[in-house]
């Protein structure tokens, strides 16, 4: 079998065409059982904010693990050597404990929401809204595009069929058992996908260590890795992997609506055990992945194309047989079909909450109208993800920006839940002010000697702060969050200064956290806005009139 | 010594995925099971 030479193992036409009707078929029986025939609007985005453990956890996790998050980890343990695989995994699964804490604190004030953006509106007002619903709808188009790239790519490397076929097919399957059901289809699907995942990284990672060569490959192939690789502490894996990722924990877990709306659906009692079983499952299937970038590393296993992108299916191309071959194939189409369906409920939610139905006002909304534009939103994503990613676009940089746009969002989003002073111009100037500074230095369109340097140091030195502080601050509050900081700038200072402007990923995402605190700080602490929280579950959720009849004469309701 | 941690290293990661896997699987069977019995929709 000769990988460089496009000589390797193929699965038939046959085979993928019965692997996919048997997964989305299944998929789409799946949907069938959940016997809501007359769908309404508020169960399609939040499926009436009391789902279970098991659902929401399984769903929690399998929204978490996308294609790009296995293929990623493998590249870093390829890359970055035995440290690698912890360096993506460990800091994107705390990405999902550290956002738990501010969850309960937005559950609390909004129970019956749709949309963090939604909150947002409540709060400040149409610009805020309009900048978390923008960003979020860019990030789940991208991220969708993605999985339809990651879904193309699988198929034209294991089978006979093109790329265009394998995207349209993934994409038709995704839509076929989302569209009628929306979120309540996604939740109970990704149990199915959840279980395909994991059992066959249950299976996988051990095939391929033992038929790679086992424990005696750490012999063997020792001398394919550097000093840095073969440190477990490797500051090279830690400066280019680990510290930009760190950076973007609180971003992508504030910023992504797939989260924040599985936050809004799980039953509140269960958000802790949800969060923490997410975390656990999300940390050890993604590093474990990450291994098999370090098992080829040690096997001297070359990328085809040059591409690490290809690792992982080089590796099952190579090390497993036909059957486990079939397994990994619908593992793969689990991941991406899980993370994609989430975001085709997220964005009609989006535009149904945050499009519609904050635009006729609350009152005015028709859930019937309501529902059409969250099913005409899916289409029309799926539409787009299509067109972005028949062209292959480069989607990375893409990725990044939305990621920094949410670095930009972190303070003042997590601030307008706890600080009554945080205005609706404080949100707005300071996130776009974060984005002005964030750009240059991230693209390095600015030259970083002399003093620019400095003054970026110093920036991305109060950012270390901010994360490190706004983590502590969601599990002990404010005081120790302010020591948390305070210590934190002055342990990172002298290590940072005149130093971290060269690593333009991490010193513009930190740009991006201390520029938003410092203008959104600055701007709030003299206003005299005294806003009152309790206001906010007033002004969002309960779209449908049926469920608020219900509960009118619901006489335990009543009571309550 | 080296070898065997390395392989630990390698290998723990299924035995928590397969962990986690068992606890999402019994709890969704038992959601699933009192949602029969209480004749409503799982979600």
């Amino acid at each position: 079998m000769d990988l460089q030479s496009g000589e390797y193992q193929l699965l038939a036409g046959s085979v993928v065409l019965g692997l996919l009707v048997l997964f989305y078929g299944g998929t789409f029986v799946m949907t069938l059982f959940i016997g809501k025939k007359k769908e309404n609007a508020d169960g399609y985005m939040t499926a009436g904010n009391k789902i279970g453990f098991g659902v929401s956890a399984a769903s929690m996790t399998a929204t978490w693990i996308w294609a790009a998050s296995m293929y990623a980890s493998a590249t870093s343990g390829y890359t970055y050597g035995i440290s690698g695989p912890i360096h993506y995994g460990l800091w994107g699964a705390l990405m999902i404990l550290f956002i738990y804490p501010f969850g309960r604190r937005i559950r609390a004030v909004a129970p019956k929401a749709h949309t963090l953006a939604e909150v947002m509106y409540a709060r400040h007002g149409r610009s805020s809204q309009l900048m978390l619903a923008g960003s979020n709808i860019l990030g789940s188009v991208i991220s969708l595009t993605s999985n339809f790239i990651a879904g193309g790519a699988l198929i034209a490397l294991l089978s006979p069929f093109s790329f265009r076929q394998g995207i349209i097919a993934v994409a038709a399957g995704i839509l076929l058992y989302t569209l009628w059901s929306g979120f309540r289809a996604s939740v109970l699907t990704d149990f199915a996908q959840v279980v395909a995942m994991l059992g066959a990284v249950v299976i996988i990672i051990p095939v391929v260590f033992f038929a790679a060569g086992g424990p005696g490959l750490f012999e063997s192939g020792a001398s394919n890795l550097t000093v840095q690789q073969a440190n477990f502490f490797s500051s090279e894996a830690f400066l280019n992997q680990g510290a930009p990722y760190i950076a973007a924990v609180l971003a992508y877990a504030i910023g992504n609506q797939t989260i924040a709306q599985r936050l809004f659906a799980v039953r509140e009692d269960l958000i802790k055990p949800t969060f923490i079983t997410a975390t656990i499952g999300y940390g050890a299937t993604v590093i474990g992945f990450g291994m098999l970038g370090v098992i080829a590393l040690y096997a001297g296993i070359t990328p085809m194309d040059g591409d690490t992108n290809n690792l992982i299916p080089q590796l099952a191309v190579t090390y497993l047989g036909p059957v486990l071959l079939c397994v990994f194939f619908i593992m793969i189409l689990g991941s991406l079909s899980s993370t994609a369906d989430s975001d085709l409920a997220a964005l009609s939610s989006i535009a149904m909450t945050d499009l519609y139905g904050q635009t006729v006002g609350k009152k005015n909304v028709k859930p019937k109208t309501m529902l059409l534009v969250g099913r005409i939103t899916m289409i029309l994503a799926t539409a787009a993800g299509l067109f972005f990613a028949s062209g292959q676009m480069n989607i990375l940089d893409l990725l990044v920006f939305v990621g920094a746009l949410w670095g930009a969002l972190v303070f003042p989003v997590i601030a307008s839940f706890y600080w009554k002073k945080v205005t609706n111009k404080a949100f707005t100037i300071s996130t776009l002010a974060a984005l002005a500074l964030f750009v240059p230095v991230r693209f390095e369109w600015i030259s970083m000697s002399g003093f620019t340097g400095y003054a970026v140091d110093v920036l991305g030195i109060v950012g270390v702060g901010v994360v490190l502080g706004l983590m502590t601050f969601g599990f002990f509050g404010l005081k120790v969050a302010r020591i948390v900081g305070v210590v934190a700038i002055a342990v990172a200072a002298p290590f940072a200064m005149g130093a971290l402007h060269e690593y333009a990923v991490l010193s513009g995402s930190l740009v991006a956290y201390s520029v938003s605190t410092i203008i959104c700080y600055a701007m709030s602490v003299r206003s005299k806005q005294n806003f009152d929280f309790s206001t906010i579950k007033d002004h969002v959720g309960d779209f449908d009139p049926i469920e608020t009849i219900k509960r009118d004469t619901d006489p335990v309701a009543n009571r309550k | 010594m080296e070898i065997f941690w390395l392989t630990v290293y390698v290998l723990i990661w299924p035995v928590v995925v397969a962990g986690t896997l068992f606890v999402i699987t019994r709890a969704f069977f038992r959601e699933w099971k009192q949602a029969r019995a209480e004749g409503r929709s799982l979600v």
